[in-house]
């Protein structure tokens, strides 16, 4: 291997192929179009082979698969594993998602080959060693950074940053990689509980359909209730409507309610008033409909549609079904 | 910090007849308890707007004559060269800080029963006043109409004379010029009645006159309540509310619309409950969307919002944003959005405790949000300024972050105290305010009559404003979620301690009326709830309510709706003559009536409860107790008193030793916990405290400024030597 | 027992901030300093274990100029026993693992049972920097603990994780071991002022990279990046605005939606 190669590890849990993954071989494919080296695929888990045919997509030429003697993800296994695997393929870049499962070893990695590191990555190019752009206090700012003196960079890359690669047309060539991991793990698995849902937390969910003053009748707040759900969202709100009682304080985004962070923000009807505006311009991906091209919510929103929020409702409610 | 561009349309100046009118920021004329009497606190209280940035502010109604007297209630007057040379003392102060003054020129006609001067009032035809109480006018002839417009042009050269740049002939709020244009009260059947022309005539002539006596020099104004809202017995915009306009269009500078009469004021100086932002909109902005105007408009409806003034001015609404209560609220607003200084605003909640002064005739102003409104002068309270308290060195605990001990947190921040601490037993800090600003909800259905139930949730920017002045407070720190003991109080490490714990519903049904419980009262029993029960929804409430109020404010009436709009049947007793007595001053009765009428809530006055058993009250009739009444219902909830939460306060207290040893220097009690209070009078206690918190007696409030007659001769410094602290106000 | 915590002063911008003239930082007159928000989360964790053990030291740590002083004694008035800074010019702007690799220095004297980092910083958010940490110091680890149960006898911990969409994984580790921890384990308490006056004569010792061993080239070459540049992002003229019918509003925004939603 060389600079210009690349290795991605994919992600998997419960024995399924976790969506990231694919846009990480994306992000491989995209890196090796402008390097010219080689993208290999590096699965570890406990039985590897089951990913072949959805780790398979054109344009990778190799898929590592690498078995661990631990039924689920072990930090310390997934640790030892990719180190060796860094010092085996000597590739100029590795890429990782930035998940849970990455930040518990993929940092370590970095610290115990001197590799380059950067995480939570937004963008990555390639111009003769690998180009990055990170967000910096939080995303208000962009960062780009270097990797002097480097041969092997680590990245890890946020969701969404590319697209997923298609399944390909045929089967990848594999190499099953055996690793002396018996031993490596530190921790015992347990178990796993699923958390259930105890009272609405605006400030935890990923996705809020949030509503403001457009929505102009108190009998409409039901159906943008239901459209969150069918969405998969959280219903907020903005302050005009809890001074109106038409909702709680615990679902409003705003200066004086709640300061949110989420994937997604997607506001119907909400001019963005200031102290709106301060509880929600950090959303990673906002989305603003309203009939004012002019209201200031456009300013801060990644995507815009000036539209009439209800015609929207309608479709989406149709699309959704 | 820059302004934003997009606001840059409310600092463009524009002309006024002779005079220009510095930006769009306009105090229209309102009362503030001050008059020509006590000229310090109107030129104080006019000059911190104009300090903050307003571009006019005006007196409050200007009585033009002795037979227009409003006593109890407050006008100013400008009847002689003592009135002129007290009003002079507004007009400099405005004029210092680049402000124009306005006066509003006032005949009320039976609306002024003229209880000091004795005077007889006139009027267009003899009907007694539809606000006073057997008040009758004196039918005007040609003579006495000609004798009260050499009033308005007397009192116009007067005004001229003071310094003022704005004279209004006012006629809104159905003072003299309107009952002439109204059918409602004019019956005459001479050139002054009959068809609009002679209707209008009076009006129109007054501002002749004036306009010849001073109109080179001052801007003519006229207030014009654009519809009575009472159709088509009155004045109606589409009809000859429009034509006025422009019928006398070419008479004035400016115009200043609003809406209704004095009789129902509180559709003009909309309550929040029953009132959104911009409410007048309908009615005062058809003048200039049906162009019938050619000049410059100001008008008001509690607008508050930067954004939505915008917007007013932009989409043509009106030229000028007027407001009364969002400048007493914050007279600094000008100046914040010229600074971008947006969260800065302290926004109106329209609770128009302000008004309710006035209304009970003869207090000062008051505010909730701003509690040094009133207080410019007679104890040197400054909105922005706080000098750094002496004793700044200390510490403080503030315990309990409702109304009180918040703004005393906050103020002492703003002294500058080395540490503040501001710790609530909740998660969320607000106090009461918290679930009182859920309440004023009924049913959510219109009412037949403008002003629907919206509920209290602009009560809430009480603890918005503060929350963020908290935050901006680099040596306060708030800790929610923590209640102290008495131990932890002592060991806390705090100098100052002071306790602001609030207050409880009384759950034995005591009460003012017959200061002893009820028989058979008590709220622990799961079908016998306090208010804060009812909003915190912890108990079952059962299909018939009764509910008993001794208070006589908002609480009782509040909860009555609530459940009436969630389909309980509500019966609302009270001892008193009417339920929730209070509201009649803050203009919130007539809507409540009304919701309550309309959910069907019977009402019982003159009523008290002498026993309480499961599914039956026992009340009586009080001026005849022999004659009985029962309540056959399920749920009783008991809103008869409150008494103060002092328990930690009084443990504290007992142990001066302690307090001595743990280096506590001062332990103070404040807002309901003192005693239990409105919200209004909870924030000036924590304020005040602030303020004096190192004065050698904290507790004991400083003498203010008391603007009286003093024997003999006085000066100005006679009076602003019974001030005994440092003033912020230049 | 000891417990080290590994803090940071975080920088918040305010609402108008203004970069400087070469890129290279934000103009520190923008900036509001505060403790991290994990770290409260963290120190309180060790607090609370410090309290039901009976004894143990809990001893905070971070790398930064003397304006982390003040998070540094509000960790020691809120209960922390000892703090140590560790700082020289050479460490401004450095990355996570730079970061990491002076921390290990500075916790590997103190030779702790329990090392809790919080899981990210607000303000550069790798959530790297306790992970990269425990590599350096070759402990075994967990990221992203949302619940703890010590058993001092046993020398391990019951952890939970906390995974994507709610999931949780429960593990056990033996300690010593570096765990990071997410907000809202516990509720962080909060020091009386007579606590942040006591803090004040808590021992805070202030060292540097060489007084701990460490030569300059080596922490140079631990170094995983450098930032080349900093500016706004790219926002064009707002919004990438999308045009059509509601119907074709409604079918890109359910795209957009289900992008960004993904992994």
């Amino acid at each position: 291997m060389s600079a210009g190669d690349v290795l991605v590890v994919a992600e998997t849990r419960r024995g399924e192929l976790r969506e990231v993954s694919r846009e990480l071989i994306g992000a491989g494919l995209a890196i090796k179009a402008a390097s010219g080296g080689r993208l290999v695929v590096a699965v570890l888990d406990h039985e590897p082979g089951r990913f072949v045919q959805s780790l398979s997509v054109d344009g990778v030429d190799e898929l590592l698969l690498v078995p661990t003697p631990n039924e689920h993800f072990e930090a310390h296994v997934s640790q030892r594993a990719l180190e060796e695997l860094i010092d085996a393929e000597q590739a100029g870049l590795v890429v990782l998602a930035y998940t849970i499962d990455s930040l518990g070893f993929g940092p370590a990695v970095a610290a115990a080959r001197r590799l380059g590191f950067a995480s939570d990555v937004t963008s990555l190019t390639w111009a003769d060693g690998p180009a990055v752009t990170r967000g910096a206090y939080g995303d208000k700012l962009v960062a780009e950074l270097e990797f002097p003196g480097k041969d092997c960079t680590l990245v890890m890359l946020r969701a969404g940053t590319f697209e997923p690669a298609p399944e390909g047309s045929q089967a990848t060539a594999t190499r099953t990689v055996e690793l002396a991991l018996d031993g490596v793990a530190e921790t015992e698995h347990l178990g796993f509980e699923e958390v259930a849902d105890t009272g609405v937390d605006i400030t935890k969910a990923p996705f809020l359909l949030s509503i403001g003053r457009g929505v102009e009748d108190k009998d409409d707040v039901p159906r943008f209730e239901a459209l969150a759900e069918r969405f998969g969202a959280t219903l907020s709100v903005s302050r005009p409507l809890v001074d109106a009682g038409w909702m709680p304080s615990a679902r409003q985004v705003g200066q004086s309610g709640k300061t949110v962070k989420p994937r997604v923000y997607l506001a119907f009807g909400i001019s963005g008033a200031v102290q709106h505006l301060a509880g929600m311009r950090t959303a990673e991906t906002i989305i603003a409909v309203n009939t004012d091209p002019e209201a200031p919510i456009f300013g801060v929103a990644h995507y815009g549609a000036v539209a009439d929020l209800f015609e929207v409702a309608d479709e989406l409610e149709q699309a959704l079904e | 910090m820059p302004r934003d561009p997009k606001y840059d349309i409310l600092f463009e100046p524009i002309q006024l007849g002779p005079k220009t009118l510095k930006n769009r920021f306009y105090q229209v004329p309102h009362c503030i308890g001050a008059g020509s009497e006590k000229p310090g606190m109107q030129a104080y209280h006019r000059g911190m707007k104009a300090e903050g940035g307003w571009g006019a502010c005006c007196t409050e109604y200007c009585s033009i004559h002795p037979e227009s007297d409003d006593t109890s209630r407050v006008s100013a007057r400008i009847w002689d060269e003592g009135d002129v040379r007290n009003l002079a003392a507004m007009c400099d102060r405005l004029h210092q800080f680049g402000a124009l003054a306005g006066i509003e020129l006032w005949y009320g006609g039976p609306h002024a029963p003229c209880m000091e001067t004795r005077a007889t009032p006139r009027g267009p035809s003899q009907i007694a006043s539809d606000f006073e109480l057997n008040i009758f006018p004196r039918y005007m002839d040609q003579d006495d109409i000609d004798t009260v417009q050499q009033m308005y042009v007397d009192a116009a050269i007067r005004a001229r004379e003071a310094g003022f740049d704005i004279i209004y002939v006012y006629g809104a709020h159905a003072y003299l010029p309107f009952q002439f244009l109204s059918p409602f009260y004019n019956r005459r059947t001479d050139k002054y009645g009959g068809s609009f022309e002679n209707r209008a005539r009076f009006w129109r002539e007054s501002l002749e006159k004036v306009r010849e006596a001073v109109g080179d020099d001052c801007a003519i104004a006229s207030r014009f309540a654009v519809d009575h809202l009472l159709g088509p017995i009155s004045i109606q915009v589409g009809e000859d509310g429009a034509r006025f306009v422009e019928y006398c269009d070419d008479l004035v500078d400016l115009w200043d619309f609003t809406v209704g009469d004095i009789a129902e004021w509180g559709q003009n100086a909309g309550p929040s409950r029953f009132f959104e932002e911009n409410h007048e909109k309908p009615y005062t902005g058809q003048i200039k969307a049906g162009n019938h105007t050619n000049k410059p408009v100001v008008g008001v409806g509690r607008i508050t919002n930067p954004d939505t003034m915008v917007a007013i001015i932009s989409s043509g609404q009106f030229d000028i944003i007027g407001a009364a209560r969002p400048s007493i609220s914050d007279p600094f607003l000008p100046q914040k959005i010229d600074e971008g200084r947006l969260d800065d605003i302290r926004e109106c909640i329209g609770c128009n405790q302000c008004i309710s002064r006035w209304e009970i005739g003869g207090p000062p102003m008051v505010c909730t949000q701003n509690a040094t409104a009133g207080e410019e002068y007679r104890r040197g309270w400054h909105p922005e300024k706080f000098h750094p308290a002496a004793n700044r060195e200390k510490s403080v605990l503030v315990v309990g972050a409702g109304p009180a001990g918040m703004e005393c947190a906050m103020v002492l921040g703003k002294r500058e105290m080395s540490a503040v601490h501001l710790v609530d037993a909740s998660k969320e800090i607000g106090g009461c305010v918290n679930w009182i600003s859920q309440l004023g909800h009924s049913d959510g259905k219109d009412n037949l009559f403008r002003g629907s139930a919206r509920g209290l949730g602009e009560w809430k920017r009480i603890v918005n404003y503060r929350q963020i002045q908290l935050d901006k407070l680099s040596n306060v720190e708030v800790h929610p979620g923590s209640r102290l003991s008495a131990a932890e109080v002592l060991e806390y490490g705090a100098e100052i301690v002071i306790i602001a714990t609030g207050c409880h519903f009384a759950t034995d049904g005591m009460n003012a009326a017959t200061h002893t419980p009820i028989e058979g009262a008590d709220t622990s029993l799961d079908w016998q709830l306090t208010p804060d029960e009812v909003v915190g929804e912890t108990k079952r409430v059962g299909q018939r309510v009764l509910v008993l109020e001794n208070e006589g404010y908002f609480m009782g009436a509040s909860v009555a709706q609530k459940l009436a709009g969630e389909g309980h049947a509500v019966t609302l007793v009270t001892q008193a003559a009417e339920i929730a007595h209070y509201m009649d001053y803050t203009l919130e009765a007539p809507m409540l009536h009304r919701d309550l009428e309309r959910l069907g809530v019977g009402i019982h006055t003159y009523t008290m409860l002498e026993k309480i058993e499961p599914g039956v009250c026992h009340g009586y009739d009080v001026w005849n107790p022999a004659h009985k009444e029962q309540f056959e219902v399920d749920t009783v909830v008991l809103c008869t008193a409150r008494i103060s939460d002092d328990a930690l306060y009084r443990e504290l207290k007992a142990d001066k030793g302690r307090l001595e040893a743990e280096g506590i220097e001062g332990l103070y009690v404040i807002g309901d916990a003192s005693a239990p209070r409105m919200i209004v009078d909870s924030i000036f206690d924590g304020h005040r405290l602030a303020r004096e918190i190192d004065s050698p007696h904290p507790e004991m409030p400083l003498p203010f400024i008391r603007e009286r007659r003093l024997w003999g001769d006085s000066t100005n410094e006679d009076f602003r030597a019974q001030l005994l602290n440092t003033v912020d106000v230049v | 027992m000891k417990i080290v915590v590994p803090v940071k002063q975080v920088a918040a911008l305010d609402d108008e901030f203004e970069l400087l003239d070469d890129g290279s930082g934000v103009d520190p007159d923008f900036l509001e300093l505060d403790l991290n928000e994990w770290d409260a989360f963290s120190l309180e964790a060790a607090l609370q274990l410090r309290e039901a053990t009976g004894d143990g030291e809990v001893v905070v740590v971070t790398v930064g100029d003397d304006d982390a002083d003040e998070a540094l004694r509000g960790c020691l008035a809120r209960g922390a026993d000892r703090a140590l800074r560790i700082w020289d010019e050479s460490l401004d702007g450095a990355d996570p693992l730079a970061v990491a690799r002076v921390l290990a220095a500075g916790v590997e004297r103190e030779r702790p049972d329990l090392v809790l980092c919080g899981v990210q910083s607000s303000d550069a958010v790798n959530g790297a920097t306790g992970v990269a940490l425990a590599g350096y110091l070759q402990m075994p680890h967990v990221a992203v603990v949302k619940q703890l149960d010590f058993d001092v006898a046993q020398s391990a911990a019951t952890v939970k994780r906390e995974l994507e969409g709610g999931l949780v994984e429960v593990l056990r580790v033996r300690t010593p071991a570096l765990l990071t921890i997410q907000t809202g384990i516990n509720e962080p308490r909060y020091a009386n002022l007579r606590a942040i006056k006591q803090a004040r004569e808590k021992p805070l010792e202030v060292s540097s990279p060489g007084e701990l061993g460490l030569d300059a080239d080596l922490v140079a070459a631990a170094a995983g990046s450098r930032r080349r540049e900093l500016k706004h992002p790219e926002r064009g003229e707002g919004a990438e605005m999308i045009d059509g019918s509601p119907s074709e509003v409604a079918a890109r925004i359910v795209e957009i939606v289900r992008e960004r939603m993904s992994g």
